[in-house]
């Protein structure tokens, strides 16, 4: 790691900054809505396990989106206005997180393939040069070790049967289509200028490169396929990404939002008068 | 401000007794009234830092009848010896604590209790991340004694 480490955003030059705040909303709106994603499956999951494993699964996601909204403070955004005033165009989450995991294999999507994709982006920032990022990145990504842990454990579970391979293979198009739009198209220009200012160590095509090589194998371990490893066992998608709709600012592949329900719960619109800072 | 360490302590100070009732000790813990007394001390604090770690042994979580020190919590503690000023580098066990508040609400009433602590930073670190490596000797006995396990 070369150069200057930044210790605050007012560090950082304009457009590195504007990069970089854009990046954490990105972040903290998808563990946010990801979080309530989990939580909507505390009751009703497959195994009492499991629901208990979504109930933390749940806090941990939204202890990680808690830090990073409060991160953005000191980008000169308002944390509370961020977390409780905006509308659902505003939010920067990944479409497959509008509404809820509607099936367990929807909900098993969403735990391998985008809470992964997630990750892979946080161990980009372990050693980054800001700081603020760089200090929180090991006890973050200690926390989500086991959430893949869990997604591993359900879709070797449920590939051990013909119509648990058909449910997965059916709920994972549409999240593994978003996860591999969301690292970004080659030539990303937020994600070159992060790299070469050594916020992030991985560029877009490194990014994705590294979540095929995570979630590849365990798909195609119950013959989902997704991926595959060419001769030099580098994992490729069998799909390409399709740029078509690509909005870069909330790196989504359509236009969109939170669902109306989402958006209440995830405002605290009931209990707004009781909000503390 | 240089940041300071934990003074050493007295090997064998302030275990529980084996066989206590694990419910009272959760029911009477906040305000530390169950904790385990602290390490007994040669002598008066030499500075506003040892006196700040001193004192911080005397705040307990609020699940567990061991204190932040023992638990690990701190991560540092620096002084400005004319001001009176104290900042705390305190992290939490996990990034979604429900106590986080509780605990530094705690941290600060208990340090404004000191002679000579005028004002009190409390500043939120997740590096190092907590684990339970963390805990100290004295407090992996006293959480044994309470009958808690440790996962490592």
């Amino acid at each position: 790691m070369t150069g200057e480490k930044y210790a605050k955003a007012s560090d950082l030059p304009a457009e590195l900054r504007d990069r970089l705040g854009a990046l954490v909303l990105v972040l903290a709106d998808n563990k946010r809505l990801l979080g309530m994603r989990y939580s909507d499956w505390i009751l009703g999951a497959p195994a009492l396990e499991a629901g208990i494993a979504c109930s933390a699964m749940a806090q941990d996601e939204w202890g990680h989106g808690r830090i990073l909204y409060a991160m953005l403070r000191d980008f000169g955004e308002d944390p509370g206005q961020l977390e409780h005033e905006r509308s659902s165009s505003e939010y920067r989450n990944m479409e497959s997180l509008d509404a809820p995991a509607r099936s367990w294999p929807d909900l098993l999507a969403l735990n391998l393939l985008l809470d992964t994709a997630l990750s892979v982006q946080f161990e980009a920032m372990a050693e980054s040069r800001f700081e603020p990022l760089h200090y929180k990145v090991s006890k973050l990504l200690d926390e989500e070790r086991f959430h893949f842990e869990h997604g591993r454990g359900w879709v070797a579970r449920l590939g051990g049967t013909a119509a648990g391979r058909e449910a997965m293979q059916r709920a994972f198009v549409p999240v593994w289509e978003a996860c591999l739009r969301w690292f970004g198209p080659p030539g990303d220009a937020a994600g070159l200028v992060l790299c070469q200012e050594a916020i992030t160590d991985r560029d877009a095509a490194g990014l994705r490169a590294r979540w095929l090589e995570r979630v590849g194998p365990v798909l195609a371990s119950v013959g989902l396929e997704f991926a595959e490893a060419d001769s030099s066992g580098v994992w490729r998608s069998r799909v390409e990404p399709d740029w078509d709709g690509w909005d870069p600012e909330a790196r989504r592949g359509s236009e969109g939002g939170p669902d109306p329900d989402t958006l209440a719960r995830v405002r605290g619109d009931k209990n707004r008068p009781l909000l503390m800072d | 401000m240089q940041l300071g360490r934990a003074p050493a302590q007295p090997a064998g100070a302030g275990s529980l007794e084996a066989g206590m009732n694990f419910a009272a000790v959760l029911a009477e813990t906040r305000g530390g009234r169950t904790l385990p007394p602290p390490p007994e001390w040669d002598g008066p604090p030499a500075d506003l830092v040892e006196r700040a770690w001193r004192a911080l042994y005397e705040v307990s979580d609020p699940e567990f009848p061991i204190s932040l020190v023992d638990l690990g919590l701190i991560c540092g503690v620096a002084a400005d010896e004319r001001s009176g000023e104290v900042r705390v580098d305190l992290t939490f066990t996990a990034t979604a604590c429900p106590c986080t508040d509780f605990i530094q609400w705690d941290v600060r009433e208990r340090l404004l209790r000191e002679p000579g602590i005028e004002r009190v930073q409390v500043e939120v670190v997740w590096d190092p991340p907590w684990t339970t490596a963390r805990i100290s000797e004295r407090g992996r006995r006293i959480l044994e004694d309470a009958g808690i396990a440790l996962v490592t």
